[in-house]
């Protein structure tokens, strides 16, 4: 990281004016330079990756028990598990970096990673932007509320009552769109969520039903009183639109680790802790085949 | 750029727009009040509580506002003290400038040399009458500049309000972004509406910097 | 009421790993305010010359910086640069634009501001004696204005360390992530982390902060 960041010094007198340009193009009003039509290919193929040793792959750093660092510092969930089985396959080193829900798009779009692996949930707005591989998970969302106060129908929910979500994730999209009257408090990150879940600034938490399920087995005092809500979804590693490479060597290698019952062990190492073994045929979805 | 969605956007943005000037314009309120407090303990240096508004100033003076934000918002609960996003926003805003402000005034008051108030004094006017017509005129002009510099400075600093939950601009602009993808739009009426926002204060800042100038001695 | 957290911090490598987010920061900070400085320093003399273009061509800079906040343009250099040049930049490296684009402006201006100070006599007193402009500004106007601003630019180190708080927002895992992702791992062994953490993370700011804003009020009275 050091080196990286000195090396980028020599460069930056002539990023400086890239910088200046821009924002010239931002203040400037008039001038519309954002055209699409002759964009690079901003993604790195199968073989760009081999090539440089290297994969980078988003997931989300706060999200216990898919995606979150330990006491030690190492990046560990079931979508770590995943990801760094992907990386062994490939031969090549994973390098994790640090995503939010609402920028998981965003990080794809401009190729700052080559694979998303951050609980993404498989939706129709997202294909547009991005390709998804296939399935390694099943998803639904849920409603998590104070085990004194369970929230078990939507329309329990008051006017001046709010419920946190977090920005850009299905919950938000689904709520936004089905239920607009709903009040939402948004946040950023999972923990911060989560956090302010805690400090009782919401009546109840929206996400995915996995997510909620797993805080309250994990935390005393919540209840899960919706567990099901919206369409059955699944969740799916996702790659920059039109790199076909990797999205064919994503989805030859589910259904290879499908053989081996890769995705139950996974489940086993990471999520057995949190769910107990009754869960395990509902959530894995194994060899990309949704039963 | 595609105007359709800028349009249908607008809306969004001038909700956040109303939002952030009204928990800010709270803040900058607070933080004046604050300044204006402090100011005059520092002034007549009163005991005690002039070494409190000392540590508060280095406290709040040295640390990120995002910083501040997280432990109100996220960390004070834990020890039973709870307040909404927007409180949080405004106290946040107002801590944070309370301790700029109280620099700004209190060397606003420190410009005007003794000798003037004791020349009013012994041309026969009263001690209210120096206060308001010679010290206070003199001293407003010193402080307008950071007084302008301080609200700008503090309606910048408002884009952290997103990282509470709040709808502010910031906060807009990346939920869109993170829900339909239309980065360059969202990113184009984000800054925008910053300068609808701030450009106004600049420029009226500007305005009655240079017509409270004939307070100036001399030059 | 049950422990405030602070233990967590002592549990595997916690408190090491905040440091180190810290020193991310920190390291970014340093980086930008160092460019910013010698930058800021040919922009300062820069706006002091009477050329109309020039002058016009700054401030609009100047005004662009004054009213976009840095979270604005860390968001617009992060993800903007690839959708309009179709380049990928380095969060780390867009920070750096990011600070180094503000700073520069901050810095000029203090620059400006420190020569505006000269008074205009030095400036006749040394073209009389025969010195050509480069001359003037070299031997008679930097050397002073560099005492006037060298208590300013420190001051613009704690600033800029403040709001390298903000690279968070851009997925850099610096010190508040640091204390996001041990907050999280230990939710359920210990609820209350929120508080110990994000109150130590509060002090460390502070402890880096503090020191250097105080030396340079103390240089600023004793060059005075």
């Amino acid at each position: 990281m050091k080196k990286t960041i000195l090396s980028k010094v020599k460069k930056l007198t002539s990023l400086l004016l890239i910088g200046l340009m821009l924002t010239s193009v931002f203040t400037g009003c008039t001038t519309t330079k954002a055209d699409s039509s002759n964009k690079k290919t901003v993604y790195r193929t199968l073989k760009e990756i081999k090539k440089s040793g290297k994969i980078n792959i988003g997931v989300f750093s706060d999200k216990s028990p898919f995606g979150y660092v330990d006491k030690n510092g190492k990046y560990a969930g079931y979508d770590v598990y995943f990801a760094n089985r992907i990386a062994k396959d490939l031969g090549v080193d994973a390098n994790f970096v640090s995503v939010e829900a609402a920028n998981r798009i965003e990080y794809l779009q401009t190729g700052k990673v080559d694979i998303i692996l951050a609980n993404f949930t498989v939706t129709k707005e997202r294909a547009e932007e991005v390709d998804f591989a296939l399935p390694y998970m099943n998803v639904a969302l849920g409603v998590v509320s104070p085990s004194n106060k369970v929230i078990k129908k939507l329309d329990q929910i008051g006017a001046k009552d709010e419920v946190i979500v977090i920005s850009g994730t299905t919950a938000e999209t689904y709520l936004t769109k089905n239920y607009p009257k709903i009040k939402l408090q948004k946040y950023d990150a999972y923990a911060e969520a989560k956090t302010a879940f805690e400090n009782k600034n919401g009546v109840a938490w929206a996400n995915d039903n996995t997510e909620v399920i797993a805080f309250a087995k994990e935390n005393k005092g919540y209840t899960v009183g919706i567990s099901s809500l919206g369409d059955n979804d699944t969740i799916a590693p996702a790659v920059t639109k039109g790199n076909k490479t990797l999205l064919k060597w994503l989805n030859d290698e589910t259904k290879a680790l499908g053989k081996e019952s890769f995705f139950h062990k996974n489940y086993e190492k990471t999520l057995v802790d949190t769910y107990g073994a009754d869960y395990e045929e509902i959530l894995v979805v194994e060899g990309g085949k949704v039963k | 750029m595609d105007k359709d969605i800028l349009v249908s956007y607008i809306p969004l943005y001038k909700n956040a727009l109303l939002l952030t000037l009204k928990i800010g314009w709270q803040g900058i309120g607070l933080s004046m009040i604050i300044g204006l407090a402090g100011a005059a303990v520092l002034h007549f240096k009163v005991k005690v509580i002039k070494n409190i508004v000392g540590i508060y100033v280095e406290l709040f003076r040295n640390t990120p506002l995002l910083v501040q934000l997280f432990f109100i918002y996220f960390a004070l609960p834990k020890i039973g003290v709870n307040i909404s996003a927007e409180i949080c926003g405004m106290l946040g805003i107002g801590l944070l400038g309370g301790a700029y402000m109280i620099e700004t005034f209190r060397s606003g008051l420190e410009t005007i040399p003794v000798m003037q108030s004791e020349s009013a004094l012994s041309l026969g006017l009263d001690k209210r009458q120096t206060f308001l017509y010679v010290i206070l005129p003199q001293a407003f002009s010193a402080v307008v500049p950071g007084l302008t510099a301080n609200i700008i400075f503090l309606l910048k600093e408002t884009s952290v309000f997103s990282t509470i939950s709040l709808m502010d601009l910031m906060f807009t602009a990346k939920d869109l972004i993170g829900m339909y993808a239309k980065t360059i739009e969202c990113l184009f009426l984000l800054v925008v509406f910053y300068f609808i926002m701030i450009l106004p204060v600049s420029i009226i800042g500007m305005i009655v910097e240079r017509k409270t100038r004939y307070a100036e001695f001399g030059d | 009421m049950q422990s405030l957290g602070i233990d967590v911090l002592l549990k595997g490598s916690n408190f090491s790993r905040l440091l180190q987010g810290l020193y991310v920061a920190l390291e970014i900070s340093f980086v930008s305010v160092t460019i910013s400085i010698l930058l800021g320093l040919i922009v300062g003399v820069l706006m002091t010359l009477k050329n109309p273009i020039l002058c016009f061509i700054l401030k609009i800079y100047l005004e662009v910086v004054r009213i976009i906040p840095q979270m604005v343009l860390l968001f617009v250099v992060y993800f903007g640069t690839t959708r309009v040049f179709g380049m990928d930049l380095l969060a780390e490296t867009s920070a750096i634009i990011v600070f180094v684009f503000w700073g520069v402006a901050e810095m000029g201006d203090l620059v400006r501001g420190a020569i505006k100070s000269i008074p205009t006599i030095q400036f006749e007193s040394a073209y009389a004696l025969g010195m050509n402009k480069f001359q003037v500004y070299v031997y008679i106007i930097l050397p002073q204005t560099l005492r006037r601003l060298i208590p300013l630019s420190i001051n613009l180190i704690t600033r800029m360390i403040k709001t390298t708080s903000l690279v968070v927002m851009v997925g850099i895992v610096e010190v508040l992530k640091v204390a996001q992702q041990i907050i999280e791992a230990n939710r359920t062994t210990s609820p209350n982390a929120a508080f110990g953490v994000f109150g130590v993370v509060f002090i460390m700011y502070f402890l880096i902060c503090w020191p250097i804003s105080r030396l340079s009020i103390y240089l600023e009275k004793r060059w005075a």
